[in-house]
């Protein structure tokens, strides 16, 4: 069967439909700091060259036998530069990370609550980005600059993944915006993993209080005008493994279940990626509306395509790993028992458990040998 | 007191009631020796936190919230404890290591390390190889502790294990592993002596080391 972008597309499609396509669809994943390294820059160097990102898109269009472009950028190092970003810092070898940080004290709760755009305007953001922790006027202009940068930037990055889309025959981007389970923003943006784990303890009523407040702006980040089935709206989720089950289902579970049912009632779809292992919560995962992407890092397959399968579209559980230091064989044969086990009946998309960040994560030959077989033997 | 039930209150994480206790006690002016006894009797709490942590009751955010009760715990002793040295059961060397930015699964195991006793030096997080090397050389530790939580760790694990070794540094320690990356096959091929997810039991490791 000769392949162009539109039989991609609609291998999507039928998944999305619920019905089953003409074979497994392969999804590679990958940061562009992947593959920035696969083209042998320095990621120091090449994160700053927005000149150069358009080449790392062609490169990501056609390396890794992938249905759709691996090839996604989510932090800009020039923006947060501007800004002057706490909260995403590059590390001494250049992978931009998340470190630990306090965006506000157990203290500023009720002013949180009562306000949380207003609060998180004048107080959160100064704290997280100290460029704009000035007179409001500078505080303008940087924010101004920022978001100047930020639209210039993606704007040339979507017109030329379409672009590279036609050349190379992929289907389309599959992720049109992203947001942040409720919880999840309190915790990793605002009080921090320590502070909520003391938060929840401490005053538990201010924290449900809290996610409540910020449920709406999490559904506003997550609905965009070309939100749909095949355009999905990307979210991380974080702090429910590292929960107890009581804790998740006071704090975590209710406006997350709220935000998911939300975006589906707007017309956005979620793809979730579903960090760590949740086996103790799939029964929750079951509840949400049907045809919610999840992209599983850990748990047993079987366990979670008997739970979840039926009703969700499964994703992931292919050992990032493997591929660093596996044979070719011995990833071809992970592929095989993973593809067995959750491409029965459809409602699945081949992807590893995680998104390649960086060279070290896998070794790029493993991925094209992986996709490649995923392709022939995934027939339906 | 009854140090039966402050191990008990530890181990459940129950805050208020520590620290009711742990103020009552302090203001009926105890010996340094019971005040001693208070300190192990805290310390045996956070045991039980580690087994709950084993068995699936606890998580990470109970773990780290454990770590905050004994901080709090200690600082309301320390009028009482006295000023004699207490007992170190060995010295750890604590770092992330270099490319990585994340501390928590490390300062877990800090704070469970320190309440069992050892004497921890945390050099903080992305630590070069030659960081360890130059702590390694000042205080001599028993141990030598690397954490991460990127994949990319794992081969910076590699260099930090392969710079101890060309410093000639390597046998005079035990190096041992954590975060979400490690794995068995992921432990030799570092050359590390141990590794594991679990910061309870990496301080059980640790003292099954300088017994």
């Amino acid at each position: 069967m000769v392949e162009n972008a539109q039989s991609k597309n609609q291998l999507f499609i039928d998944i999305d439909e619920g019905k089953i396509p003409k074979r497994v669809p392969v999804y590679t994943w990958m940061d562009i700091t992947y593959i920035m390294q696969y083209a042998g820059v320095d990621l120091r160097k090449a994160q700053w060259d927005v000149d150069k990102f358009k080449d790392m898109i062609e490169i990501g269009a056609k390396s890794f036998q992938s249905d759709i472009n691996p090839a996604t950028f989510t932090r800009i190092q020039p923006v947060y530069n501007i800004l002057g970003a706490q909260n995403f810092v590059m590390s001494s070898e250049g992978q931009i990370q998340h470190p630990e940080i306090t965006g506000m004290g157990p203290e500023d709760y009720d002013e949180m609550i009562a306000d949380p755009y207003k609060y998180t305007h004048d107080k959160i953001l100064p704290r997280l980005y100290k460029n704009l922790d000035t007179t409001p006027e500078e505080k303008a202009k940087v924010f101004a600059k920022a978001f100047k940068a930020h639209s210039d930037i993606f704007g040339q990055i979507f017109a030329h993944h379409d672009l590279m889309n036609e050349k190379y025959g992929l289907a389309n981007d599959r992720v049109g915006c992203q947001t942040v389970a409720p919880f999840d923003q309190v915790a990793d943006q605002f009080r921090s993993f320590t502070g909520i784990s003391s938060d929840i303890r401490r005053c538990p009523d201010k924290v449900v209080a809290a996610c409540e407040a910020v449920t709406p702006m999490m559904l506003k980040a997550g609905v965009k005008p070309h939100s749909s089935r095949q355009k999905r709206t990307f979210i991380p989720l974080h702090m429910a493994p590292y929960m107890r089950e009581k804790d998740f289902e006071k704090f975590y579970w209710p406006t997350f279940k709220a935000l998911i049912e939300g975006l589906w009632e707007n017309g956005a779809a979620p793809l979730l990626f579903v960090e760590q292992d949740w086996t103790r919560y799939l029964d929750y995962l079951n509840e949400l509306p049907a045809g919610t992407q999840m992209m599983f890092e850990y748990g047993d397959p079987k366990v979670i395509k008997e739970k979840v399968g039926k009703k969700h579209i499964v994703t992931g559980l292919y050992p990032l790993t493997l591929l660093a230091r596996g044979t070719k064989q011995e990833c071809i044969d992970k592929a095989k028992e993973i593809v067995d086990i959750l491409a029965p009946g459809g409602n699945y998309i081949f992807t590893f458990d995680k998104v390649a960040i960086n060279i070290k994560d896998a070794n790029p030959e493993n991925i094209i040998a992986v996709n490649e077989f995923v392709k022939e033997y995934g027939v339906y | 007191m009854n140090l039966k039930e402050l191990t008990q209150s530890v181990g459940e994480l129950e805050e208020e009631k520590v620290l009711e206790m742990l103020n009552n006690f302090v203001a009926s002016n105890p010996s340094e020796e019971e005040a001693g006894k208070a300190v192990a009797a805290c310390q045996e709490g956070m045991a039980e936190v580690g087994d709950l942590f084993e068995k699936g009751e606890y998580f990470v955010g109970d773990l780290i919230f454990a770590g905050e009760l004994l901080t709090e715990a200690i600082n309301v002793l320390k009028p009482v404890i006295g000023s004699g040295d207490t007992t170190k059961v060995g010295t750890i060397v604590l770092g992330t290591v270099h490319g990585d930015l994340h501390d928590i699964g490390k300062n877990i195991f800090k704070s469970m390390a320190e309440a069992a006793g050892f004497e921890v030096h945390d050099i903080g997080i992305d630590q070069p190889v030659q960081a360890f090397i130059d702590i390694v050389k000042e205080v001599k530790p028993n141990i030598v502790g690397m954490s991460g939580v990127l994949t990319l760790a794992l081969e910076a694990m590699k260099d930090t294990v392969d710079g101890l070794k060309e410093a000639g540094l390597r046998d005079s320690v035990k190096v041992i592993i954590g975060g979400n990356p490690v794995t068995k096959e992921a432990c030799l091929h570092i050359g590390a002596d141990s590794f594991t997810t679990n910061a309870a039991e990496g301080v059980k490791i640790s003292q099954g080391w300088v017994k």
